[in-house]
């Protein structure tokens, strides 16, 4: 694993590198013909589920910036109600989104049709694993779920290192996680565990995990992650990284654990089938995916995919941070989700 | 009108008014109930159409209805704690009804009736609890009574102990928050009713010798009691159907309810909803049951109307030295619904990050979130949107129930299936109706989809049993007499309506439309979920900043929405009510 990871540092420093110079120039200005095509258009819908006065805002008036004549229309909302609109939308005989995003749900929207297929310029350096074999979508940010702790209750010998570490009857009821069924929940955390231990190791590690009693939050990571801070959990599980580092630059006594491998998930971006605004919609993709649509990502505190743009604390990135991870991709996610919930129903509900 | 009648409200027997009445024969008097009816069933119809499929078909692969079948039913039975989540339901829905109708009743009689001092805080904890997002409002209880919380703080101080003297995370914890939650509303509604008593009985009483509690007891309640039926049972229905608590706080406690399970399954991405769907299509079976029941008890209701032909002017009652008992309790009002909530949320809007109340807080005071919230202008038209949605969704849904309000308690012929009708929404999960609006505005030949037109529908549906509610008891109040001398005198039917009912029942009316107002301004699923690039509503804000994570920005949102929805509600009020005291002549 360690050996494969410095091959792929190596490999993304080297792509960096080509990036900045030759191919930089090429991947900045997006095509002129597709400029022209998307100028007629006018406008670009974007379905987004990002936190809006730091990251949706931002990018439409960025995007606006540089390509005055488009508008962006930003239709916002959480991950479950974008997803029922688009499915709505599009079975009442009119798609109204060109572009979105999501972790999980791509696969469902791509099984109902709804998907298109484009690789913009811009991500043609991304890492194979930060883009579709197929091509229907790629990566515009990644998380990274840890385990945090609170630096005022537990001494700092006492963080766990690694996942038998948390077997240690010392947690026992007091451990929290979310009780979010998704791949950034515990379903991702069983999951980075059959993956990275095997599935009868795995299973036999979350049977004794079971024994821990964790706490099911029924809240999100942040929410979670603030009960650790607030002192209610000592330790909490499948929480994002970069929210402890904010946190603990504002001074909470918040430490995020690179207990190995670390979960990452990816939110990928993708152009709708049938878009109204099809050219928009790649440029678009186009911007978001470069370095000026990254800047803003970074800018709100967003973990940032494309190898050529650091995180705005570079250590919360495996390349940073020097940390090992498991990555799961959509169409995992997809096809294992019904059976780690089922893992999840059986022995921590 | 003062001296129209001598009649007793004692001695009254309602007659059954089949074909014809003093009101009109034949057409005239089956139309009113007739179009109100087929009104209503054109808001509520819909939805439960969408409900009915949702909960007899799968899911397929492109979202829509798929093939026939009964196993979203079979799973409500299948759950194998059923018998003990059920139990568990009626148990908390039950002590929980029982906490908002004892708080919210003996608070809403000290204020109307009596000369206790502090009455108009009453009003102000009501209203300012009301516009407090409900997120804010629970995950601020939690805060208060939760491990790290300040009673268990101060307690582990005290007691040296690391444990904690009171975990919100039982039955118990979720009974009082979901008690307390409601209280303003039985409040709100019985203040309405009381305000209104004939105070003449009372007085009897107590020159008969009766003490204050014995007239309380005997007589103001018993007065009151088809209307404090009809809140019970409304609450109760409302608790049984209730998501939120169950989850937030009976997870954690491991403490299922017959919801808790619902809830995850429209939680997850894209929501499966048919379970959810086909728990509703039984409570709405259960609603009915329960209705037509109710409907029974308030038949003879003229027996307990207050507002006769008699001159009626409500006298506070003199508590004498138990004034200040009164006033305890209003304070003891004040600081358990309103103060210590928004206490932990302005504690929370102030912190850098979420962190324990104590006084090494204090050095980490910061306006950082305010700033962040009053320097987004985009905020501004988010709360134009959300005020204008609201304020028409309340005056639609008010203007309805007291229609249909009216019609059912007079019983018009037709007029209690209306009641039947405009409660039926209650038992519509948020999300559920959020979806079948969005699929009938999608197929609806008329532009609505995305607009703030259909989030208002949206809200008259929701918001309608509430309404009624407030329409239907503050009726109860009136006399027909009143009415029939109207008649008499050769008022129509509108007329009477207009003139006669209307003004009386305006302190029901002010109230209602600010309950739904207020309720409107912090409800987030529906408005979420209908809102277009063009209708997005602060509700957007809201659950972008809650979801995403950003605590304190949240809680200072919160605190400055809670802030213009009191300025709001109260001059609102204020005027209002002084306006209606004129037009009643008191």
């Amino acid at each position: 694993m360690t050996k494969w990871w410095r091959w792929r540092l190596q490999l993304v420093a080297i792509c960096g590198m080509a990036a900045s110079s030759a191919l930089g120039a090429a991947a900045m200005a997006a095509d002129g013909g597709l400029i022209e095509a998307a100028k007629k258009e006018g406008e670009v819908v974007w379905y987004s589920s990002l936190i809006q006065n730091q990251a949706s805002r931002p990018m439409a008036a960025a995007f606006e910036r540089k390509y005055p004549g488009i508008k962006v229309r930003v239709n916002a909302g959480v991950v479950s109600d974008l997803t029922l609109k688009l499915l709505d939308e599009a079975r009442a005989g009119g798609v109204r989104a060109d572009v979105s995003h999501g972790g999980s749900t791509f696969v469902r929207l791509k099984k109902a049709g709804l998907v298109d297929r484009y690789v913009p310029d811009s991500a043609a350096d991304y890492p194979s694993d930060y883009k579709d074999p197929e091509g229907y979508w790629t990566a515009e940010v990644l998380s990274f779920l840890v385990a945090a702790i609170n630096t005022d209750i537990v001494p700092p010998g006492d963080a766990p290192r690694s996942y038998q570490d948390i077997l240690d009857p010392k947690w026992r009821g007091k451990i929290a996680w979310t009780n979010q069924m998704t791949q950034g929940g515990p379903p991702g955390f069983i999951g980075t565990v059959l993956q990275s231990m095997g599935r009868d190791a795995g299973l036999q590690y979350l049977r004794k995990l079971a024994q821990q009693q964790i706490v099911n939050v029924p809240a999100n990571q942040r929410v979670v992650l603030d009960q650790v801070i607030a002192g209610q959990y000592p330790i909490a599980l499948s929480t994002f990284n970069h929210h402890s580092e904010i946190s603990a630059k504002k001074g909470a006594p918040v430490r995020w654990l690179k207990i190995e491998p670390v979960t990452a998930t990816l939110d990928a971006v993708f152009l709708l089938k049938n878009a109204p605004h099809p050219n928009a919609g790649k440029l678009f993709i186009d911007f978001v995916l470069s370095g000026e649509g990254q800047a803003v990502f970074r800018a709100a505190d967003y973990i940032p995919a494309d190898p050529r743009t650091p995180a705005q604390i570079p250590s919360l990135k495996p390349e940073g941070g020097n940390f090992k991870v498991a990555i799961l991709p959509p169409q995992m996610v997809e096809e294992e989700l019904p059976d780690w919930i089922k893992i999840y129903n059986e022995l921590f509900k | 009108m003062k001296q129209v009648a001598v009649v007793g409200a004692a001695g009254m027997r309602p007659r059954r008014r089949a074909q014809s009445s003093w009101r009109g024969s034949g057409l005239t008097i089956w139309l009113p109930a007739g179009i109100m009816t087929m009104v209503l069933a054109i808001l509520v119809l819909p939805p439960i159409g969408v409900l009915l499929q949702t909960s007899l078909t799968e899911v397929n692969e492109t979202g829509g209805a798929g093939s026939f079948t009964l196993a979203h039913y079979a799973a409500l039975l299948a759950d194998p704690k059923l018998y003990s989540s059920a139990w568990n339901s009626v148990i908390f829905a039950a002590m929980a009804t029982g906490v908002s109708l004892f708080f919210g009743g003996a608070l809403a009689w000290i204020v109307e009736r009596t000369n206790a001092p502090l009455r108009p805080l009453a009003y102000v904890t009501a209203f300012v609890s009301l516009g407090t997002p409900y997120v804010i409002y629970v995950s601020a209880w939690l805060f208060l009574l939760g491990r790290a919380g300040p009673i268990n703080d101060l307690y582990r101080q005290f007691s040296g102990s690391s444990g904690i003297i009171f975990n919100v995370y039982s039955m118990a914890g979720m009974v009082l928050v979901e008690g307390f939650l409601w209280s303003p509303l039985v409040f709100l509604l019985l203040s309405a009713a009381f305000r209104r008593a004939n105070a003449d009985m009372e007085e009897a009483a107590r020159m008969c010798g009766a003490s204050v509690f014995r007239t309380f007891w005997h007589i103001s309640l018993r007065l009151a009691q088809p209307a404090i039926i009809g809140i019970g049972l409304f609450v109760f229905i409302r608790n049984l159907e209730s998501f939120d608590v169950p989850v937030l706080i009976g997870t954690p406690g491991r403490v299922n309810l017959l919801t808790t399970d619902i809830y995850l399954s429209i939680t997850q991405i894209p929501p499966l909803l048919g379970h959810a769907s086909a728990f509703s299509v039984v409570l709405i079976a259960v609603v009915a049951v329960l209705l037509y029941f109710y409907g029974r008890i308030s038949r003879n209701a003229d027996r307990y109307a207050s507002i006769t032909g008699k001159g009626y002017r409500p006298r506070p009652f003199d508590l004498g030295r138990a004034r200040w008992l009164g006033g305890a309790v209003i304070l003891l009002n004040f600081v358990v619904i309103l103060a210590l909530p928004l206490l932990a949320v302005l504690w929370n809007s102030f912190m850098p990050f979420v962190r324990p109340m104590n006084l090494a807080g204090l050095r980490l005071l910061t306006m950082e979130n305010y700033l962040a919230v009053l320097y987004e202008t985009s905020y501004v038209q988010l709360a134009v949107n959300t005020i204008f949605v609201s304020a028409l969704a309340a005056t639609l849904a008010i203007f309805l129930t007291v229609i249909a309000g009216w019609l059912a308690v007079r019983r018009w012929p037709g007029g209690a299936t209306l009641d039947q009708i405009t409660s039926i929404p209650l038992v519509f999960p948020g999300i559920v109706l959020g979806v079948a609006m969005m699929e009938i505005a999608l197929w609806s030949p008329l532009p609505l989809y995305g607009t703030l037109w259909l989030i208002s529908i949206a809200f008259v549906i929701r918001y309608m049993p509430y309404g009624m509610r407030y329409a239907y008891s503050g009726v109860l109040q009136i006399h027909r007499e009143l009415e029939e001398a109207a008649g008499v005198a050769g008022a129509s039917q509108l007329a009477i309506l207009r003139r006669i009912v209307a003004p009386l029942l305006s302190p029901a009316i002010i109230a209602g439309w600010l309950f739904i107002f207020l309720l409107g301004a912090r409800e987030l699923s529906i408005a979420v979920l209908l809102a277009g690039p063009e209708s997005q509503t602060m509700a957007v804000a809201m659950f972008d900043q809650w979801s995403n994570g950003q605590g304190a920005e949240a809680s200072a949102l919160g605190a400055a929405w809670t802030v213009l929805m009191t300025i709001c509600a109260c001059s609102l009020y204020f005027v209002v009510r002084r306006q209606s005291d004129m037009v009643a002549g008191s």
